[in-house]
């Protein structure tokens, strides 16, 4: 018999058990998709909790989401119960040895995203994710994002506050995504997320308004696929020399997605939009992965991990 | 850890009836045993209508048969996903999520539950009614601006403050022994002139006030209509559970897309109409209260 094929990824000081990364404000504080007969936390290296604030938000008024040509809008406006409830209230409740629980950290001054680091460093959550690239919100998020001196302070800020590992959030609307990742990496982080939504609106002509509640929304699904390879593919240039490993996502949707990312460079894979379209998604990819693995002779994903040829 | 576990299958739905009727209105009947045999009145299916649509549409369940394994669903093709939907021939394949969402509440058989219904709001009303028949007291009433997309026959029921040319039920009720009147705007005969709620607010005035204390006003249906519902339970002190519809991402709870407006504690919140809904109690809407 063949030797097992190892699909577990070292990532950013974490063991996860597999790359698969499902991914905040899809998949609300962890524990939606169990709902579904089939769905197992144990195909997934880790879920990322939905977008957290210091103080709870109410979010967007609806419409909040809405179907476009391959892809989606979303505005839901970081609606969360505040970072308090959080650790004490939805920590406490989730099955931690079935996999590991991220926090999507988010603030409108670096004082709040400073303190929302310092309350998560003593809780379960294994990793925080910064959210400097939310399009949904008036303040903060992809404000900071957008300028990579802010998106380094941010990442300073928290890592003052923190020990645990820190996985920065990019925008694709940045002009120069490797520079803003150089300037994150020095400040601190232990990992990227390549790409958060793109910008964008829908117009329903009978009423000549827009259709989603917030004018804009985050744009994601396949329609941004080719964007987030060619960022992951611009961030890896930098990323590789630190050793910091990217959690490649935007558009992922089947198995052939999951092998485009992680041949360009993504260590992690992450699940959004693609759970909506299939919630058994995680099962297929890992069969796909496996498949293509054991096809090109290889033991473990790490091996195909950035191995583009270019 | 998630008490909801499991509750939620992904089934491969086959096609096994799809019958269109005037106003693009079709009844589809649907192989899905797992979701016909856990489905509670008031939840609701998940349907990729087709591979160019992948995102799924959200649609009522009418009526259940757990043997046969079957679930009836009636729809209106409003856009492009229903429109996608009415193509889709005997035998042909629709993944699907069910049944989904919080039921209506009808756990208190003491209760005279007044199920009002409009348009392609009635699925979830004809599901209650079916489910209660037998075990609690029901009555129907059901508003269509157009043709209704069942059988229909003159009722058998007296019904207090029900007069004149108020005549025709829907058969199936009929021969479960529910109680149901119709109305319509458009001149249907054998229904009530005028909308739905006006209906069975005749209907309520004219029962005892004992009567009337035991009632509880269960409504799917376009907004204005549920405005009225909940209005008419206001006037009279009955309470009103009101099923909503909001545009969906994932329907299982994870995207917080499709939410509605509560005041809880003397809080705004919002809610989830996927999973907290699809019925709400009407008191904790501030849109209807
Ligand atoms: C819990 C629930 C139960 C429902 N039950 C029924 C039913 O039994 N019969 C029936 O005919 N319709 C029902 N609807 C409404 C049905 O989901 C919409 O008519 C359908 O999604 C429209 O899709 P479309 O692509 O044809 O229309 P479009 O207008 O082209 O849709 C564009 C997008 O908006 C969404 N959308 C538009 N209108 C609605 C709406 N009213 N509710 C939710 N999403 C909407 C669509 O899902 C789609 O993503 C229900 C909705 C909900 C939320
Ligand atoms: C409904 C929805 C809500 C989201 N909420 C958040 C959030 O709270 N924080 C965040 O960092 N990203 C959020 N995102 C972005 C996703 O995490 C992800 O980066 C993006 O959707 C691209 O991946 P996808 O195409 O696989 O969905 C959200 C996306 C969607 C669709
Ligand atoms: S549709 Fe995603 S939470 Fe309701």
């Amino acid at each position: 018999m063949s030797k097992p094929i190892d699909l577990s990824v070292n990532f950013a000081g974490l063991k996860l058990q597999t790359p698969l990364v499902l991914l905040s404000g899809c998949v609300g504080f962890g524990e939606e998709y169990t709902r579904i007969e089939g769905f197992s936390n144990a195909d997934v290296g880790a879920v990322i909790l939905k977008g957290t604030t210091l103080e709870p938000r109410m979010g967007n008024a609806p419409h909040r989401v809405y179907e476009t040509p391959a892809g989606m809008l979303n505005a839901i406006g970081l609606q969360n119960p505040g970072t308090r409830y959080v650790i004490d209230e939805v920590l406490p409740r989730l099955p931690h040895h079935e996999t590991q629980f991220w926090a999507n950290a988010n603030g409108s001054s670096l004082e709040e995203y400073a303190e929302v680091a310092a309350m998560f460093d003593d809780s379960p959550v294994t990793a925080i994710e910064i959210n400097i690239s939310c399009p949904n919100v008036k303040e903060g998020g992809v404000h900071f994002g957008n300028d990579p001196c802010m998106a380094a302070k941010v990442v300073a800020a928290m890592r003052a506050r923190t020990s645990k590992p820190l996985i920065t959030k990019l925008s694709p609307n940045n002009a120069d995504i490797a520079e803003t990742a150089r300037l994150c990496i020095e400040a601190g982080t232990d990992g990227l997320s390549v790409i958060n939504t793109l910008v964008g609106m829908a117009v329903d002509v009978e009423n000549r308004k827009p259709v989603i509640g917030n004018i804009s929304g985050g744009l994601s699904g396949p329609c941004v696929k080719p964007v987030a390879l060619w960022k992951i593919h611009q961030t890896r240039a930098v990323a590789d020399k630190h050793g910091v490993p990217i959690l490649g996502q935007g558009g992922l949707t089947t198995p052939q997605d999951a092998l485009e990312f992680a041949i360009t460079g993504a260590r992690a894979l992450g699940l959004g939009t693609g759970l909506f379209y299939d919630p058994l998604l995680c099962k297929k990819v890992l069969a796909g992965l496996e498949d293509y693995l054991s096809r090109h002779e290889m033991d473990s994903f790490e091996q195909l991990v950035g191995s583009l040829k270019v | 850890m998630n008490s909801n576990r499991n509750t939620i299958f992904e089934e491969q739905a086959s096609v096994v009836a799809h019958i269109h009727h005037p106003g693009a209105q079709s009844i589809l009947r649907l192989l899905a045993p797992k979701t016909a045999k856990s489905a509670k009145p008031g939840q609701f299916v998940h349907i990729r209508v087709s591979d160019a649509l992948p995102l799924r549409r959200p649609i009522s369940i009418m009526l259940t048969n757990p043997e046969k394994g079957t679930i009836d669903l009636l729809y209106k093709h409003i856009g492009e996903g229903t429109k996608q939907l009415s193509e889709r021939k005997v035998g042909e394949v629709l993944p699907m999520l069910g049944p989904i969402g919080t039921p209506f509440d009808v756990s208190d058989t003491s209760k005279r539950y007044v199920l009002i219904g409009g348009g392609v709001g009635v699925p979830p009303i004809i599901f209650t009614a079916d489910a209660l028949a037998g075990k609690a007291d029901v009555v129907v009433f059901a508003g269509s601006e157009v043709e209704f997309p069942f059988a229909l026959k003159p009722s058998t029921f007296i019904l207090p403050g029900i007069t004149g040319n108020t005549t025709l039920t829907i058969a199936s009720l009929e021969e479960r022994n529910i109680p149901c009147r119709l109305a319509s705007n458009a001149g249907l005969y054998g229904c009530y002139e005028g909308h739905v709620p006006s209906l069975a607010r005749d209907y309520l005035l004219a029962l005892s006030d004992e009567e009337r204390s035991r009632c509880v006003l269960l409504s799917c249906g376009p907004h204005p209509m549920l405005h009225a519902v909940a209005k008419l339970g206001r006037e009279l002190g009955v309470p009103a559970q009101l099923s909503l519809e909001e545009f969906m991402a994932c329907a299982i709870g994870g995207c917080a897309g499709c939410v509605v407006k509560t005041i809880e504690d003397g809080q705004e919140k919002y809610r989830r109409v996927c999973v907290d809904g699809p019925v709400f109690a009407a008191e904790l809407l501030p849109e209807f209260s």
